[in-house]
């Protein structure tokens, strides 16, 4: 049952950025931020890396970057003046649950610079800050357009660290295609639903155009149209309604970077800290997990991300997919929507992935629309992990079913 | 209609096309939930007041009254060479609320305006396909 | 002490969209969202009006006023993929700390349709969605250029409804001018920090120059650069720092509307219902409050919002600055650090609020640089409310001094 979490945390220091008001000289939000925290952790007598939650309307990812902070809770809720009641409000919560202990809310804003410096860059830049490091000296300069361009380094990196081929990441395509021949609203489910659809091989993929070597067309999602929602209850509601209860037995999040310039081993991501909290949360582990839903913006980044999760040993997370295993009918079901690669991805696909798990684990995953048999599995947990920005953030989730 | 110099919306082919075909004929559509029988503005895909999805399109009176009012002395773009004019919220007869740009109004003397005033709805050709409505008070 | 939050929430339902993937004759952002949701709710039995938290990436406030719910928690974090996850994260956080029993997590997103619609308004509207409501209907069409525009007919409103006048509100920025004084670090401190700074009358507000009638320029605070940050820790390890901890009472947050087009009564926010939730939490009432920071982007919001705290009788929230009451020296003091109207302002105002309430509840509040007596006031608790959007969103929390 909740408690009132009423004096469970307090304001434990307050600063402000060297200068404020208006600064003739001019500045950047990144660098009132930066000097704000920094003074605010020198009052309070703290190392920026003690923070465990970061809450800010902008730059949050890149704040926790910059300092180096590896936050267990991030919270970029941006909704005008307010919003910094509101983080104070949900880092009470985070702190009551137990989440987190320390929390810094900050606040950089050049009002006034950002005013005086239009079109001193800003144009140049084509819109939004032109001087942040990643503007400066991230992707940009250099043609990269697109998360495509950024993730076919860390394959290029695994296949070298680790020994790891082309093919058996391609495996993992064709394996993720195999569920979506499962589902019929999935857009490559069969020639019907698109002329490119139906199983592939490991030699389609490999022989699909070569988009960001070592990226081939089949290594990447879709881009598609996609609404989503779930609705989530209180122990005490969560059997009140026509649909039935999926328990969130563990949930974590972290971040290891922002931009892959300060990506540090280019074959593992923060899932492995997000995951653990996750685990201990739940009282469980990896063995414990009966089937996966891996963000799979990209091949790699489901095969990175399986090792992370302990499902795998270190280097060989590809080997998660490989003789059935995580196939219709197989040991250990994964992505049984058929994948961002070939169910649905529009941009930011996390919500697949709940709605998928959620169906699983109610026994609700034939296809409503179509009522084809096939992808429901056996499952009762199951191990959800959503990657963001260039392999910089992620969440886990360890659900299971109602019993 | 060559000389519309302010922002121009941009009809939306999915939800309120209804609304702007009718403000080419000079007519005012609003959108009404035919399960509750209650108009809303803006335009939705459901029902605000009880998530009916089934809305239905009729022709309003296109008469309505000042809820509140304002007036911009400082603009932008082709609204620069407005200052100063009266911006409001108008109560429509049928119910709800739409934002407008005043006409019918000295808005050099800001006191002069009533709230409750009664206003009518007009159209603005602003380009090929798009008529922008204005309200003008007429008592 | 926070307890496992492990299965303490559940996710009850999950729903798509009406049609996912590529969506050949089109669609938007916000219809993805609105089909997402209402089906999530149906498949669970339940009205959209029962829903009291929201977590999305984008238009979040938007889905809110859409389908008329009014929200005791909003969370708009967006970190890429994975903030689904995190959204489900916090909600438990939420969940577990008593202040909302159902939430939704909904996704909206057209990457397909928005490709293939590139150009087709886009670029008339000026970037962003062209289709949303408030840009067809909103003020943009009608030259409204940023938030004076819109605040000034809650002024008008109010005078009608309420008999109040423009030199009720103009004497709020007279009193917040006094507490300036007394801050150093105020742009408007004196004629040293800014050619129009130092005291001022009623009458010199009458008579600076109009922006949006009834708007005077000092009625509407300053565009300033500013940073800022605090600190929030665990009740465990609150007394662990060089600084002094100031508790977290009561917090709570709710949204009337987004566009002004729904606002329902011009002279009332949505801070009634945050400030009830923050004051049921603490224990505590507007009597038990001994100083207020009220967000004051406009001498309106400020009034109104003392009104909503309970600080004042409806339509008489400017009596709360009458006869000294909230100046220096004053029974009541707001806004000590000379507020968004003379103190800084950099566009979200909220962080200063923040920095100066735990300031003045730590015994803190002379300047720290400039060493200067004065503002520092006895109050051992304090009403904190902020106000975003277009006096559509706020967060309002209730602070006291450690004992």
């Amino acid at each position: 049952m909740p408690s009132n979490p009423s004096m469970s945390a307090a304001i434990v220091a307050a600063a402000e950025s060297d200068k404020i008001g208006y600064i003739e000289e001019g500045t950047t939000a990144l660098n009132l931020h930066i000097e704000a925290i920094r003074n605010v952790c020198a009052e309070a007598g703290i190392s920026p890396t003690e923070i465990e939650g970061v809450f800010a309307t902008n730059h949050a990812n890149m704040l926790a970057e910059y300092l180096g902070i590896h936050p267990k809770y991030i919270d970029t809720t941006s909704v005008g003046g307010c919003s910094f009641q509101m983080h104070v409000h949900h880092a009470l919560a985070a702190i009551n649950a137990g989440v987190i202990d320390i929390a810094v809310v900050s606040h950089g804003e050049a009002g006034f610079s950002a005013r005086k410096n239009q079109g001193n860059g800003t144009l140049r830049g084509g819109g939004g800050d032109p001087w942040t490091p990643a503007a400066q000296f991230g992707g940009g300069p250099y043609g990269a357009w697109g998360p495509p361009s950024y993730y076919a380094h860390a394959l290029t990196r695994h296949m070298h660290q680790w020994g790891s081929t082309k093919e058996d990441f391609a495996n993992i395509a064709v394996v993720t295609r195999e569920w979506a021949g499962l589902n019929p609203r999935a857009v490559m489910h069969s020639k019907e639903t698109n002329k490119f659809g139906g199983p592939i091989t490991v030699q389609d993929v490999l022989d699909s155009r070569m988009i960001v070597w070592p990226l081939n067309l089949l290594d990447i999602c879709l881009v598609t149209d996609h609404g989503g929602a779930v609705l989530l209850a209180s122990a005490e509601k969560a059997r009140s309604f026509k649909t039935p209860p999926v328990w969130i037995a563990g949930a974590g999040e972290n971040q290891s970077h922002a931009d892959m310039l300060e990506m540090d081993d280019f074959t593992a991501t923060s899932a492995h800290a997000s995951s653990e909290a996750a685990y201990r949360m739940a009282g469980m582990g990896p063995g414990d997990m009966e089937m996966a839903m891996i963000y799979d913006s990209f091949t790699v980044t489901a095969g990175i991300t399986a090792e992370m999760l302990g499902l795998t040993p270190r280097g060989e997370g590809p080997s998660l997919w490989a003789d059935g295993n995580a196939s219709p009918g197989g040991k250990f079901p994964v992505n049984t929507n058929g994948g961002g690669l070939s169910f649905s991805h529009s941009g930011m696909y996390g919500m697949m992935l709940l709605i998928e798990a959620y169906r699983q684990l109610s026994g609700t995953a034939e296809d409503g629309v179509h009522g084809i048999e096939g992808k429901q599995t056996s499952a009762q947990s199951a191990v959800v992990n959503g990657t963001g920005g260039l392999l910089s953030v992620t969440g886990t989730l360890v659900l299971t079913s109602d019993v | 209609m060559a000389d519309y110099n302010k922002p121009i919306p941009s009809p939306d082919p999915y939800v309120t096309q209804p609304f702007w075909d009718g403000a080419k004929e000079g007519k005012l559509m609003l959108p009404r939930c035919t399960s509750c029988n209650r108009v809303h503005w803006y335009p939705r895909i459901l029902c605000p007041h009880c998530h009916s999805s089934s809305i239905e399109w009729f022709e309003a009176s296109g008469e309505g009254f000042i809820h509140t009012y304002a007036v911009q002395n400082r603009a932008f773009g082709g609204w620069a060479d407005e200052t100063p004019y009266a911006t409001a919220y108008i109560d429509l007869k049928e119910g709800d609320r739409m934002f407008t740009a005043l006409r019918g109004v000295d808005a050099e003397n800001p006191e002069s305006i009533k709230i409750g005033a009664k206003v009518k709805i007009e159209f603005d050709q602003a380009d090929e396909d798009t008529y922008v409505p204005y309200w003008r008070v007429v008592e």
